[in-house]
């Protein structure tokens, strides 16, 4: 897999790049005569973050080693849990079967099934399945953490001393077990995760889209925080030592992403974790644009209240990089806000000619290029050159998304589980574009106010420019949403009502 | 139809190659010899003419005093010899560099990237407005190109094989680019930023080979540094230059794509920059690797322009954009490459829209009598080749300016310049002095009915002369011919004329 083939970039390279984002930074907030002191003052908010962000991912792409230890003779009784709520028995039976063949002396394999507890009509096909399969199936008669919930469930009914989960979609290679659990010879080791892998990319463009915003975090990123200690489990293709899942008092139930705060919580009480630079499963990536909604929508909401309940800067025992880790994941989703904030300007100045800044447009150019150009650079060369325009894309145009998980924070709305449905389902997904709609015909008005009211002077040509860059962002992802996929379900034209397990 | 030009299309890459090139260097051959030959000598294609219309030990001495170094003119010297020592014929010399430098740009980029990638790029320098206007100037600046890009050529030939004949070769090609222009340093230090970065990547043993190959370039100019060094003071006709701004840098690259533009129109054209940073995002394609040639036709269409930004800055002002024609050919290769990585139809897009682009502003730096650069001295000079008699005197400033008008002037009026210069004195050429002013015109033009003051290249005092001539004498009438070339006619004396015999 051409993702995790990460190569380093030179660690002078990567100074340059700090070197010119603070640069940039610097010269906007002191160097340059302020303009509207409200939009400045956004301004200076959003390059905070943005160099923040820039320091995250340095962070992890730092060309550093870590050894960890392996030991392919250690094969310890292993619990392989398949987290079932509802999905089609079909792609179920995939996974269970895959699973059932592994090629290792010593494990169960288990359905843990939800799809009772979530009032599914099919929740007894998981039932008949593992009775075909002569597996166990541990069918949830309380309801109660989602799928936290049904893996701590799981926990009091099996007795093996490390546990694998796969979500129902994610079909295990035949030597997943022999390649994970090796790692846990060093006792310190609580969990391993290998890469969520979508091999349904080509279907169609939200496939396509949410596989290659995907291929960034389980490349570069996750390689690179796995030489800080610093990998975290991602809900699927990852082995635990129940030990360290017990210190922590097993599955976190109190957060949708509870994968992400368990592995923080691990991390406290110093364990370690190892992440695997090997496809050894592969999932179903979301099929149509509400599903991606639903399932960005939960990253983005469980993230963010990591980010904001349980502050990694603040929690004990966690090591310096372990800190800024996490709070570079937990933090990726407040950069929904800043997307729109530098999307809004140009608009701004359009109506009512409002700027943060009064410089002349060259002088900005001349050290925002270079700026984003090594950045850009960067990205690709420890990506090895797998990120694309239409990750970017699906990234800044999810601004919709995660200022709605973050508003939801604000405010302490709750939230359910919602798992991602396996099967495309059939609708007019447009409505979810409709900010990116607004935006452009808000931004083709503005360019004939902005000309009626100064002709075409160089700041209106610039914001004009600036707000194309953001029109082209967001097409993809409007054509995405406005694709037509399958028909296996239909669900009404209005935005459906979450599907809670809880 | 079809099958008709399917034969007339070769199946070959070379084939296509010959084909597309020849039709390239037509297309520039019929524009230099049918438009461009026609336009007035310019200020700098004067000095060249008076430059070589000496023997070579002349020839030496004054170009020795002047900015430059004198291969070119050592060249031009032969070149007239043969061929005549008109503009036309002059021109020519230039034409021939400017052709040989299309395929030659084709060969870097086929070499660097791909084929496809090399022809666009030929394409691109052919239709280039600034490549055109420098493939049909009496002077250095397309041998200064082509030279550079065959450098390019045998450094990227040593990154990737480094034998003895390609070592030989990039020798020679520096010693001819040092001798080319001062600005070849710049080239010289982009190889050796590149090298420093990336020495780890050239064949072995090739440090010792550049240090070799480096004191052999700096052996062979050695005499001419040592020969303007015992002349003393150079630059004698050196323009007054100001500091170069942000702007300017934005501006090099708009002239090298879009030529010469008025102000209006340049305007457009550089604030709509943040489109480059969409290019940048277009860019980001899954597997579309960052060689390291790429990477170094990157660094040499950015660093030369930088460093001569920074030295002009810090140093002392010498930013000129001809003088920087040594990043056009990277940057147009890198242009080709990046829209080759584009999805198809973006590219095809993108492709037909910058050529259409590109030729519609080069028709209009041909036809547009506003054009910056368009110095028609020989419509100016011929309007005063009528109007003057002998009882008048004509007044040139900026003194250098004298080369041109001399060379289209047969008036009968004594020609001289202000501030007073003997060009054939050494030393510089005399700046503006306030206190000298009115000894100066009294000497010029006191004895004279009518003085004609040729005001052209401002050099920062040409309204102070008009303001003093305007405030001693009247102003009878004004003509303007080009951009920043404008007659005055100045009454100087009032009685009248003595008729010998009378």
């Amino acid at each position: 897999m051409n993702f995790l083939k990460t190569s380093t970039a030179h660690p002078l390279f990567l100074f340059l790049n700090i070197g010119l984002s603070v640069t940039y930074f610097i010269f906007i907030c002191f160097l340059f005569p302020i303009g509207n002191p409200v939009l400045f003052g956004l301004l200076i908010v959003g390059e905070i973050f943005h160099i923040w962000q820039v320091f995250g991912y340095i962070h992890s792409v730092w060309p550093r080693k870590r050894v960890s230890e392996f030991d392919e003779n250690f094969t310890p009784a292993v619990a392989i849990y398949i987290t079932v709520t509802g999905e089609p028995a079909d792609i179920v039976e995939e996974t269970v079967k895959a699973a059932t063949q592994m090629d290792y002396p010593n494990f169960n394999v288990y359905i843990l099934n939800d799809g009772f507890v979530a009032k599914r009509e099919n929740w007894s096909e998981a039932e008949e399945l593992a009775e075909r399969y002569g597996i166990t199936c541990l069918t949830r008669q309380m309801s109660g953490g989602a799928k936290a919930g049904n893996i701590n469930h799981a926990m009091t009914k099996t007795k093996e001393p490390f546990i694998v989960v796969f979500d129902a979609d994610h079909v295990p290679v035949k030597e997943f077990l022999k390649k994970m659990m090796g790692y846990f010879v060093d006792r310190k080791v609580a969990f391993v995760q290998s890469p969520q892998y979508y091999k349904n990319f080509e279907e169609n463009l939200v496939t396509g889209g949410a596989w290659e915003q995907q291929e960034l975090f389980f490349g570069a990123i996750s390689m690179g925080k796995n030489t800080t200690n610093s990998a975290f489990m991602c809900g699927t293709n990852m082995a635990i030592r129940r030990t360290a899942l017990d210190e922590v008092g097993g599955m976190s139930e109190f957060s949708i992403a509870e994968d992400f705060l368990t592995s923080l919580l691990i991390h406290q009480k110093k364990w370690k974790s190892v992440y695997v630079g090997e496809v050894l499963a592969s999932g179903l990536s979301p099929e149509d644009f509400l599903s991606y909604y639903k399932q960005q929508f939960r990253w983005a909401r469980g993230s963010l209240e990591v980010a904001f309940k349980y502050n990694p800067l603040f929690r004990r025992g966690l090591t310096f990089s372990q800190k800024v880790q996490y709070l570079s994941s937990a933090s990726f989703y407040v950069s929904g806000v800043i997307v729109l904030m530098n999307a809004v300007l140009p608009l701004l100045y359009f109506y009512l000619g409002l700027e943060p800044l009064t410089i002349g447009t060259m002088t900005l150019a001349l050290i925002f290029i270079p700026y984003i150009l090594v950045v850009l650079y960067t990205i690709q060369l420890t990506s090895n050159f797998s990120y694309t325009f239409r990750a970017l894309s699906f990234s800044m145009s999810s601004f919709p998304i995660h200022i709605k998980a973050l508003w939801q924070i604000m405010i302490g709305k709750k939230s359910g589980f919602v798992v991602t449905s396996k099967k495309a389902i059939r609708g007019n997904h447009g409505y979810l574009v409709a900010p990116h709609l607004i935006y452009i015909a808000v931004m083709v008005v503005g360019v004939l106010v902005a000309f009626v009211r100064e002709g075409f002077t160089p700041s209106v040509l610039s914001n004009l420019a600036w707000a194309l860059v953001y029109v082209a962002v967001f097409i993809p992802f409007i054509m995405a949403a406005f694709q037509k996929v399958g028909a296996e379900e239909t669900l009404p034209l209005k935005p459906a009502k979450k599907q809670s397990v809880q | 139809m079809r099958r008709f030009f399917k034969r007339l299309w070769p199946s070959s890459e070379t084939g296509q190659a010959v084909v597309v090139l020849g039709v390239l260097m037509a297309f520039a051959t019929a524009l230099s010899i049918f438009v461009f030959s026609k336009s007035s000598l310019r200020l700098d294609e004067a000095q060249s003419l008076f430059q070589v219309s000496r023997d070579i030990g002349g020839t030496l001495y004054v170009v020795a005093q002047d900015v430059h170094v004198p291969g070119y003119h050592l060249l031009l010297q032969a070149w007239t010899f043969i061929f005549g020592d008109d503009i036309t014929a002059a021109r020519l010399l230039s034409l021939g560099f400017f052709l040989a430098t299309i395929p030659m740009v084709y060969v870097l980029g086929k070499l660097v990237f791909s084929h496809n990638v090399g022809l666009y790029a030929a394409l691109l320098v052919t239709i280039s407005p600034f490549m055109q206007w420098y493939g049909s100037e009496a002077r250095m600046y397309s041998m200064l190109a082509f030279i550079t890009v065959l450098h390019y050529y045998f450094f990227i030939k040593l990154y990737e094989e480094g034998r003895a004949r390609q070592w030989i070769g990039y020798t020679i090609v520096a010693i001819l680019g040092l001798y080319t222009h001062y600005f070849f340093g710049f080239v010289l230090l982009t190889e050796v930023l590149f090298y420093v970065l990336s020495r780890k990547s050239f064949p072995k043993g090739s440090f010792k080979k550049f240090i070799v190959s480096a004191v052999v370039a700096l052996a062979a100019f050695a005499p001419w540094l040592l020969y303007v060094r015992q002349l003393g003071t150079a630059s004698n006709t050196q323009p007054s230059l100001t500091s170069p701004s942000s702007g300017d840098v934005f501006n090099t690259y708009a002239q090298f794509l879009f030529g010469f533009q008025v102000d209006a129109l340049n305007t457009i054209i550089v604030s709509l920059w943040p489109v480059v940073v969409l290019l940048a995002f277009f860019a980001l394609q899954k597997n579309q690797k960052i060689t390291k040639p790429a990477v170094f036709l990157f660094v040499a269409a950015v660093i030369p322009i930088i460093a001569a930004f920074i030295a002009s800055v810090i140093v002392r002002p010498f930013y000129l954009s001809r003088y920087l024609i040594v990043s056009l050919p990277p940057l147009v290769i890198l242009m080709a490459w990046i829209f080759s990585t584009y999805p198809l139809k973006v590219r095809r897009l993108l492709q037909t829209v910058l050529v259409v682009l590109t030729l519609g502003l080069l028709a209009i730096q041909v036809l547009s009598p506003q054009t910056p650069v368009k110095e028609d001295y020989s419509v100016a000079v011929a309007y005063l080749n009528q109007q003057v008699t002998a009882q008048d005197v004509v007044v040139v400033a900026a003194p250098f300016t004298i080369y041109p008008t001399e060379y289209y002037y047969t008036g009968a009026a004594k020609l001289t310049t202000q501030p007073i210069w003997n060009r054939f004195e050494s030393g510089s050429v005399p700046a503006y002095n306030k206190n000298t002013v009115k000894a100066e015109t009294d000497k010029n033009v006191l004895p004279y009915q009518y003085a004609y003051l040729m005001l052209s290249y401002d050099q920062g005092y040409n309204e102070k002369l008009k303001t003093y001539y305007g405030s001693r004498f009247e102003l009878v009438s004004t003509k303007d011919f080009s951009e920043g070339l404008t007659i005055y006619r100045y009454k100087i004396r009032y009685d009248p004329p003595i008729i010998v015999g009378q």
